[in-house]
C-alpha cells in the first residue's frame, strides 16, 4: 500500500513550461549565440609579451583581466613537451563573481537535463584548439596560436568537434571565417534535453540529441518519434557529453575502483600526465567514473602554476582541498608531493600493462612526470576488485577491439556499480516519502522526513547493494565515507528540492479544489490578507516553474483569488488587486 | 534551511508611514532582505513584505503593508490603517520638513487604528551624520510627549532596523500577555493561531499537532 503510493507520487513531470510566454519573441542578435557560447577566443604568443589574447568574438562580450588572463595561460601548453603541430584540450576556470550573465535557455536546460550534467553557473569550460607549426617568415621561425570556445556547456565532445572544425578554417583565413561561424550558431535552437538537434556549421550539419533527465541511465537512447532528422547530416555526434573512458583510463585500468571509490568520496585527486590533452581527458573521465550521480566538487581538467586559483589549490598550510586537477608541469610533482592521491598517467603508448597501485613513496621519486603510470595512494579500497571487467577489457585489447565498444563496455560497468551503490539510498529516500493522504487543504505541504544515517545503514542488511552486485568489501564503511562528502549533500539536496517541489504541486492542486471563499467567509482581515499574500507568492512560484503544475492549476488559482478579494470590503479589494 | 518547514502562533500587522522619499521601502527591504536597495521606485498604493520572528519562544508573522508617501495616495489609505497592531511612522533627519509632518502623521495613525497600536518612530538615514537637520535630542522629546518609542535607524547600513521591528513586536506581544489588547476585537490586526481549527486552511506551514488556520 505504502509502496504504491510512493511511485504515484514520485515521477516528477513537469506539465507544462512557460515557452509559449512573452519571455521569447523577441530573439535578438547574439541571443541564440550565448545559449551555446559565450565567445571565441583567439590566443596568439607574443615575443614580448608571452600569451596575448588577440581577439574576442563577439566583440561586445565582456571578460574580466583576470579571466582573459586565465585564458591565455591555459590555452597553451604548461610545459616544455612539443606539441607540434595541432593540439586539442579543454579547460575550466571560475568565472569571476558578481557578473550577471544569467541565460535563461540555461535554466530551461537545468530543469530537465541529467543531474550530472547541469550548467554550473560559476564556471566557464574553455575548448582549446592549439596549433605549433614552423614558420620561417615569423621571428623565432614559430606559428603559435589557439582557437578557444568559452562556454558553460559541459558537451566536451561536441564542443571540440566544433573547435576543431572552426581553428583551422580560422588559421587559414582569418576572422571572416570565424564571423560566419558565429553567425551558424547564431541560427542554432535551444539545447532542450530529450530533443535531436540538426547544427549547421561552416557547411556542415552536426546532429545531436541532448540528453534528458527521463533518459533511461542503461540501454538504448530513447528518441522522440517527431524530431526525426529531416536534413541530411554530415556528421552524427554519438554523444555530445561522454567521453572516451577507455582511451583515457588505459594507462591506469587496473585502478579503476579504487579510483570510483577516491571520486565518489570526494577525495582530493591530482592526475599528472604529458600533456594537456591527456590530463584533461583523464579529469573529464573521473568526473563522470560515478555518473549518473553528480561529482560535486570543483575540478580542473588543466590546471597551471599561472592559474589565479593556483595559491589556493597548492597550499601546504591545509589539508589538499577536495579536487580533481589535471597537470602536466613537472613542477607541480614537487608542489603537489603532499597530496594524498596522485593519477600517473603516461604517454599513451598502448601498453596497459597490469600494474599493482603503487604505494606513495619517497618524495625523491616523485619530482619528476617521468615516474611510470599508476595511482599513488593510501587509500584503501572498501571494496573488492571486479576481475571480470579487466579481463573482458584486456580481451578487448588484444582482439583489437574498436575503443568506442571498449568505452561502451567500460562505462555500462560503472554505471551498474554506481547504481549497486545508489539504489538502496534512493530505496531509503523513497520511505521517507509522506503519504498522498496526509496532503490536504487543512494542512500545510507535508515534509520529507529527515535522513537517519543509522536507520538507513539497517536497511542494507535486507535491501543493500548485494542484490545487485557481486562485490565484496566494506559497503558501509564506503556509505560513512560518502556521508561526509558534498556528492551526497549534493545528491540529497537535489532529491530534497525535487521531492519538495512535487509536495507543493500535489498541496496546491489539493487547495484548488476548497472552497476557498466559504472558507474566509468567518476569518478576520489579516488572516485573508495573509491567505492572498501566500497564495499569491505560490502561484509566483508556479509560474516561474518552480513548483511543477499544470497551468490549468495555475488559472484556477487566480479564480480563487480573485473570489476571495471579491468578497472583501471594496477598499482592500482595490489594495490587493494592484498585487495581482 | 529555507525551504524547511515553520509555522507561526500569530500574524501581526504593521503598517509604515511618513513623507515621500524618507526610505520606507529600504527599511522594509532591509529589515526582509537584509539588503540596501539603492534605486527604489517610488511605492504605488500599498507593498508587502513578509518576515517570520521570534518573541518569547513565540512565531511572529510580520505582514507589512509599505504604503506610498506622496499626498496623492493619502486619500486611499484608509485600508491600510484598519487593523494594523503596529506603525512604524519614519521621517529623513536630514529633511525638516519631513519631520514637521509628523504631527499630521500621528494624527492620521491615531484616528484611524485602534487605540492599543503600538506606534514606533523611526528618524531613518542616521548613516548621513554630516546632513543632519533634525537633532535626535528633540525628536526624542516628541516621542516621549506623544508616548512613541523611539530609534534612530539607516536602512541603508541596517544600523537599528531590526530592533525598531523587533521591539515593535515585543511591545504588542506584552500588551497581550498583560491583557491590554484584547485579539477578540475586530481589529486587533493580531490573528492568534486557534488551537484546535475546525476548517483550517493553511498554506505553508507543515502539518502539526496544533493545525494552524492559514
Amino acid at each position: 500500500m505504502a509502496a504504491d503510493v510512493h511511485q504515484q507520487i514520485m515521477p516528477l513531470e513537469r506539465k507544462f513550461s512557460l515557452q509559449d510566454s512573452p519571455r521569447s519573441p523577441t530573439v535578438l542578435p547574439w541571443d541564440r549565440f550565448s545559449n551555446w557560447l559565450h565567445c571565441a577566443c583567439v590566443v596568439t604568443f607574443d615575443l614580448e609579451l608571452g600569451q596575448a589574447m588577440e581577439l574576442v568574438y563577439p566583440g561586445h562580450v565582456k571578460l574580466t583581466e583576470r579571466e582573459k588572463i586565465n585564458i591565455c595561460y591555459l590555452s597553451f601548453p604548461d610545459s616544455n613537451s612539443g606539441c607540434m603541430g595541432d593540439t586539442k584540450f579543454h579547460f575550466r576556470i571560475r568565472q569571476c563573481p558578481g557578473r550577471k550573465n544569467h541565460i535563461l535557455a540555461h535554466d530551461d536546460f537545468n530543469r530537465e537535463c541529467p543531474a550530472s550534467l547541469q550548467i554550473d553557473n560559476a564556471y566557464y569550460y574553455g575548448y582549446v584548439y592549439f596549433r605549433q607549426t614552423k614558420d620561417k617568415s615569423i621571428r623565432r621561425g614559430y606559428f603559435q596560436k589557439s582557437l578557444v570556445l568559452v562556454s558553460k556547456l559541459p558537451f566536451i565532445p561536441l564542443l571540440e568537434h566544433m573547435v576543431e572544425i572552426m581553428a583551422p578554417e580560422y588559421f587559414d583565413n582569418g576572422e571572416p571565417s570565424l564571423e560566419a561561424a558565429c553567425h551558424d550558431i547564431d541560427q542554432w535552437p535551444e539545447p532542450t534535453p530529450g530533443e535531436t538537434l540538426n547544427l549547421p556549421l561552416m557547411g556542415s550539419v552536426v546532429q545531436v540529441r541532448i540528453p534528458s533527465r527521463s533518459d533511461k541511465v542503461i540501454g538504448a537512447v530513447q528518441t522522440k518519434t517527431h524530431t526525426v532528422p529531416q536534413i541530411p547530416v554530415n556528421h552524427v555526434l554519438q554523444s555530445i557529453h561522454e567521453t572516451d573512458l577507455f582511451s583515457a583510463f588505459q594507462p591506469v585500468l587496473q585502478h579503476l575502483q579504487l579510483m570510483w571509490e577516491l571520486v565518489l568520496t570526494g577525495e582530493p585527486v591530482v592526475v599528472m600526465a604529458s600533456s594537456p590533452t591527456l590530463c584533461a581527458n583523464a579529469v573529464q573521465a573521473l568526473v563522470s567514473i560515478i555518473w549518473p550521480l553528480k561529482y560535486c566538487s570543483d575540478y580542473r581538467p588543466y590546471f597551471t602554476i599561472h592559474d589565479s586559483e593556483f595559491k589556493e589549490y597548492t597550499t601546504k598550510t591545509q589539508a589538499p582541498p577536495a579536487v580533481i586537477l589535471g597537470v602536466t608541469n613537472p613542477f607541480f610533482a614537487k608542489t603537489l608531493q603532499h597530496w594524498p592521491n596522485i593519477v600517473r598517467i603516461g604517454e599513451t603508448s598502448g601498453d596497459a600493462s597490469p600494474r599493482a597501485v603503487l604505494k606513495l613513496k619517497k618524495s625523491s621519486s616523485l619530482k619528476t612526470l617521468d615516474s611510470k603510470p599508476g595511482v599513488y595512494t593510501r587509500y584503501k579500497p572498501y571494496l573488492s576488485k571486479d576481475k571480470t571487467i579487466l579481463k573482458r577489457l584486456s580481451k578487448g585489447i588484444q582482439l583489437k577491439r574498436p575503443v568506442e565498444v571498449q568505452s561502451a563496455m567500460l562505462r555500462r560497468f560503472l554505471l551498474e556499480l554506481t547504481q549497486s551503490f545508489m539504489i538502496p539510498l534512493e530505496r531509503y529516500m523513497a520511505s521517507l516519502m509522506p503519504l498522498q493522504r496526509n496532503i490536504s487543504p487543512h494542512k500545510g505541504p507535508p515534509v520529507l522526513k529527515p535522513f537517519n544515517v543509522e536507520e538507513f545503514l539497517k536497511t542494507l542488511d535486507h535491501s543493500g547493494p548485494q542484490l545487485t552486485s557481486g562485490l565484496k568489501g566494506d559497503w558501509i564503511g564506503l556509505y560513512r565515507k560518502f556521508f561526509k562528502c558534498p556528492n551526497f549533500d549534493g545528491w540529497y539536496h537535489f532529491r530534497q528540492k525535487e521531492v519538495n517541489q512535487k509536495l507543493q504541486a500535489l498541496h496546491l492542486e489539493a487547495l484548488c479544489k476548497e472552497d476557498l471563499v466559504n472558507w474566509v467567509r468567518d476569518k478576520q482581515e489579516v488572516e485573508i490578507v495573509d491567505l492572498v499574500l501566500r497564495l499569491k507568492d505560490k502561484m509566483i512560484s508556479a509560474q516561474n516553474n518552480d513548483i511543477p503544475v499544470s497551468m490549468d492549476i495555475v488559472k484556477k488559482l487566480k479564480c480563487h483569488l480573485h473570489s476571495i478579494i471579491s468578497s472583501l470590503p471594496e477598499d482592500l479589494q482595490s489594495v490587493l488587486k494592484t498585487h495581482l | 534551511m529555507a525551504a524547511g518547514p515553520y509555522n507561526y502562533s500569530y500574524i501581526f500587522k504593521y503598517i509604515i508611514i511618513g513623507d515621500m522619499g524618507v526610505g520606507k521601502s529600504c527599511l522594509l527591504h532591509q529589515f526582509t532582505e537584509k539588503k540596501f536597495m539603492a534605486d527604489c521606485p517610488h511605492t504605488i498604493g500599498v507593498e508587502f513584505g513578509t518576515r517570520i520572528i521570534e518573541v518569547s519562544g513565540q512565531k511572529i508573522k510580520l505582514q507589512i503593508w509599505d504604503t506610498a508617501g506622496q499626498e496623492r495616495f493619502r486619500a486611499v489609505t484608509r485600508s491600510y490603517y484598519r487593523g494594523a497592531a503596529g506603525a512604524l511612522m519614519v521621517y529623513d533627519i536630514t529633511r525638516r520638513s519631513t519631520y514637521n509632518h509628523l504631527s499630521s502623521w500621528l494624527t492620521d495613525a491615531r484616528n484611524l487604528t485602534n487605540p492599543n497600536t503600538v506606534i514606533f518612530l523611526i528618524g531613518n538615514k542616521s548613516d548621513l551624520e554630516a546632513q543632519r537637520d533634525v537633532t535626535y535630542e528633540e525628536a526624542k522629546q516628541f516621542a516621549d510627549e506623544n508616548g512613541l518609542m523611539f530609534l534612530e535607524c539607516s536602512a541603508k547600513t541596517g544600523e537599528n532596523v531590526e530592533e525598531a521591528f523587533l521591539d515593535t513586536a515585543r511591545k504588542i506581544y506584552q500588551n497581550i500577555q498583560d491583557g491590554s489588547l484584547d485579539l477578540n476585537a475586530a481589529e486587533s490586526g493580531v490573528q492568534h493561531k486557534p488551537s484546535a481549527p475546525r476548517n483550517a486552511i493553511n498554506t505553508d506551514q507543515p502539518a502539526n499537532k496544533e493545525g494552524c488556520a492559514c
